[in-house]
């Protein structure tokens, strides 16, 4: 490839960018009647670009990034959960039991990270140790595979959407994972009595950028699928701006004595659900996880081993005829 | 004279931030005034409760009379707050006195209402007779859930936990049966999770939420322009969310269920409409489930109060559809009295108990240390409830 096809390509590239640049403008604005494919342009003009003077975020939102995998940046990984391969070195790990049978699907996307500044995550020495046994425990220690409230931060970027729904003096947002709420007051209200998963929010504006502190955590929540983790003394603040009427910025500082050296941030977009139809819909894992708690105490166990607590999960994948790699690859 | 009293009560309101507009909407009853969000939408915003005690169905002494004087709530406060209720003790040793150990600390009892029945259609106050697939429906789980304790104490002693059953010592030959239809209730035998009911599994509350013995009933409404969420405080943590469509697109397709159903909301006059269907199997709300069908009404009647009327439809249990009224009362925004939190499943350390508990009766049965464990009630509680006037 000579340097003229490269930049020929590079001008299709820019040209391509200007035309989507038009088409998300052209999103916003729709009006609602159907695109020249024949499908419905999705129609947010219904809602208004601020609510008394602050801008808009109600809607629903997804973030779109391997933050819940692990905040850290980090290379692929074969598995959510891998053991030692035949060779000794942690890039040549293979995937461990419990995820084997998903195949790519049960590997973990590389990502760049969302820590800010050096990119790591400031443990104190002994926190250290413990988030490396939570990797090695994951599987028993991650609430999130409880299907248990996820807290704040990581409710923010869990892979499911959520849905803001803006008011005066409360911002209330809704998550689709599990029966998760949170709402955020811009008013004055007391504390709660106890600790709590989700925190207790009470947010400003500083301009157009919502900026919320959240604090009474209980120690159970995680901050990703990565064993990162925090105490009871979290204290979150958090600050919401809009960088174009579809994406949020969202930053979050994290405060924990007991747990880190400093304080560290988080920063991500949060992209608004574009589809027409969207909606928040349900993702009601209790049940789904019942077998994994209870399991155990089934008087005729699903599972053919459990010792104990201990699930040991034969992996037995029959093929049925015609799906044998062989046969499949021929049809 | 009471619209001047609430117009006075809104200018106070007016000061918070909240805009009053005096008007003679065609709202119900006889509001006089409107409130309305900053961008001009009916203001239905807040924590909101209902802050007395109304049985659901008119209790049958009751008869024709839909409320009461104040003589008589005055009356019928006295005699509730002297019941003993779940505090109260029986035999020494047995299931139903340790069942009891729930005991009335964790019952609210709050003062009586204006109304002798939470539902005001039909007039009589009582949900319709139930179709006949439904009696036949109700009366096979009954059936069932008897059969699990025939050879029960319980059923020994006609407790009111056994009526309609049995006694019998054998082993009940339907022990080892998965009901016809999902499983939702409390039944004596902890086999597998799915024996539990959804209340033990920390299910989330069925709609209509209703009020409880156990608290809950409390629902934060939260308003953007073009959009409302609910979250509601119910039962023992079984708190959810809840987001109403508000764009007059249709209802999702029929393949989609959830737990909190499909709402699609409008806005009539001041009125706050909500329709929804597509409600889950898995909860059940008087024998009704995947073809429940709600109607509901939220209209604000004053700066302290929301008029919530619902309407309950299912064809296949129901002879004629069914209205609930609740008159919520507004709760302190600065007290932030509701509860997103405790929640029950996080906490859930009963049920495995239970089932723990199972397993360890079949192996000390198994293994002649203890006795057959159908023998044994885990499953009914019925303690001090028979003099409660509101049943």
């Amino acid at each position: 490839m000579n340097l003229r096809q490269v930049s020929s390509m590079a001008t299709v590239a820019v040209a391509a960018a200007v035309v989507t640049a038009v088409v998300t403008l052209s999103i916003t604005k729709a009006s609602g009647q159907p695109a020249a494919g024949g499908t419905t342009k999705p129609t947010l003009a219904a809602r208004p670009p601020r609510v008394e003077g602050k801008p808009n975020m109600s809607g629903i939102w997804q973030a779109l990034n391997e933050a819940n995998w692990d905040l850290e940046a980090h290379a692929a990984r074969p598995g959510a959960v891998t053991q030692p391969g035949v060779y000794p070195f942690e890039h040549a790990r293979v995937p461990a039991a419990p995820v084997v049978a998903l195949g790519a699907a049960g590997g973990v996307p590389a990502s760049l990270g969302v820590v800010q500044d050096d990119g790591t995550i400031p443990y104190k020495p002994e926190a250290l140790a413990t988030k490396k046994e939570n990797v090695e425990h994951w599987i028993d220690r991650d609430p999130e595979l409880k299907c248990y409230l996820p807290g704040i931060p990581r409710a923010m970027y869990l892979p499911y959407p959520f849905e803001i729904t803006q008011s005066t003096s409360k911002v209330h947002m809704s998550f689709a994972f599990t029966n998760t709420a949170r709402t955020i007051h811009l008013d004055k209200v007391e504390d709660p009595p106890a600790d709590t998963w989700m925190g207790h929010s009470v947010g400003r504006w500083e301009g157009d950028t919502l900026v919320v502190n959240v604090n009474s955590f209980n120690d159970k929540t995680w901050f990703d699928r990565a064993g990162n983790f925090h105490s009871d003394a979290l204290k979150v603040t958090e600050r919401f701006s809009l960088l174009t009427p579809d994406v949020i910025w969202y930053e979050a500082a994290i405060e924990d004595p007991n747990v880190f050296t400093r304080t560290w941030r988080i920063a991500m977009p949060l992209y608004r659900r574009m589809e027409p139809n969207s909606q928040l819909l349900e993702y009601q894992c209790i049940a789904f996880v019942e077998e994994f708690l209870y399991g155990n105490l089934r008087k005729t166990p699903l599972v053919t081993h459990w010792e104990g607590e201990t699930m040991s999960i034969d992996i037995k994948r029959k093929v049925p005829p015609g799906d044998a790699f062989y046969a499949w690859f021929r049809k | 004279m009471r619209g001047f009293k609430w117009i006075a009560a809104g200018m106070i309101a007016t000061a918070g931030g909240v805009l009053l507009v005096g008007c003679g909407s065609r709202g119900p009853s006889d509001s006089v005034f409107q409130l309305k969000t900053p961008w001009g939408e009916p203001d239905v915003q807040g924590i909101w409760t209902l802050e007395t005690d109304t049985p659901l169905q008119r209790p049958a002494r009751f008869k024709d009379k839909a409320t009461l004087t104040d003589q008589e709530r005055a009356e019928l406060d006295k005699q509730r707050a002297a019941l003993l209720g779940r505090d109260k003790r029986v035999e020494r040793g047995t299931e139903l006195d340790v069942a009891g150990a729930y005991s009335a600390v964790f019952n609210t009892v709050k003062r009586t209402g204006p109304r002798t029945s939470l539902i005001v259609d039909p007039p009589n106050g009582r949900i319709p007779p139930p179709t006949p697939e439904a009696q036949a429906r109700a009366a096979a789980d009954r059936a069932f859930r008897l059969s699990l304790l025939q050879a029960t104490d319980t059923c020994k002693n006609h407790m009111a936990g056994c009526n309609g059953g049995k006694y019998d010592p054998s082993p009940s030959p339907r022990l080892n049966e998965i009901p016809d239809r999902y499983n939702t209730g409390r039944m004596n035998r902890h086999d597998r999770p799915e024996d539990g009911s959804v209340g033990d599994r920390c299910f989330v509350g069925a709609l209509p939420d209703m009020p409880t013995p156990f608290g809950g009933n409390f629902q934060r409404i939260v308003q953007t322009p073009g959009g409302v969420a609910i979250f509601y405080d119910t039962g023992q943590g079984q708190g959810f969310r809840r987001n109403i469509v508000m764009n007059g697109s249709p209802h999702l397709p029929s393949s989609i269920r959830q737990f909190s159903g499909d709402s699609r909301g409008h806005w009539e006059g001041t009125t706050l409409v909500v329709d929804v269907t597509n409600f889950t199997l898995m909860l059940d709300s008087f024998g009704s489930r995947e073809n429940k069908h709600l109607v509901e009404r939220y209209t604000r009647t004053g700066p302290a109060s929301l008029e919530y009327k619902v309407t309950v439809e299912d064809p296949t249990v129901f002879t004629r559809p069914w209205t609930v009224q609740m008159d919520f009362g507004k709760q302190s925004d600065a007290l932030n009295r509701i509860y997103y939190e405790p929640r029950c499943h996080e906490g859930n350390y009963a049920f495995p108990s239970l089932m723990l508990a199972a397993r360890i009766a079949d192996r000390d049965y198994a293994t002649g240390r203890g006795p057959r464990p159908d023998t044994k009630d885990n499953a009914t509680d019925f303690v001090g409830t028979e003099e409660n006037p509101f049943n």
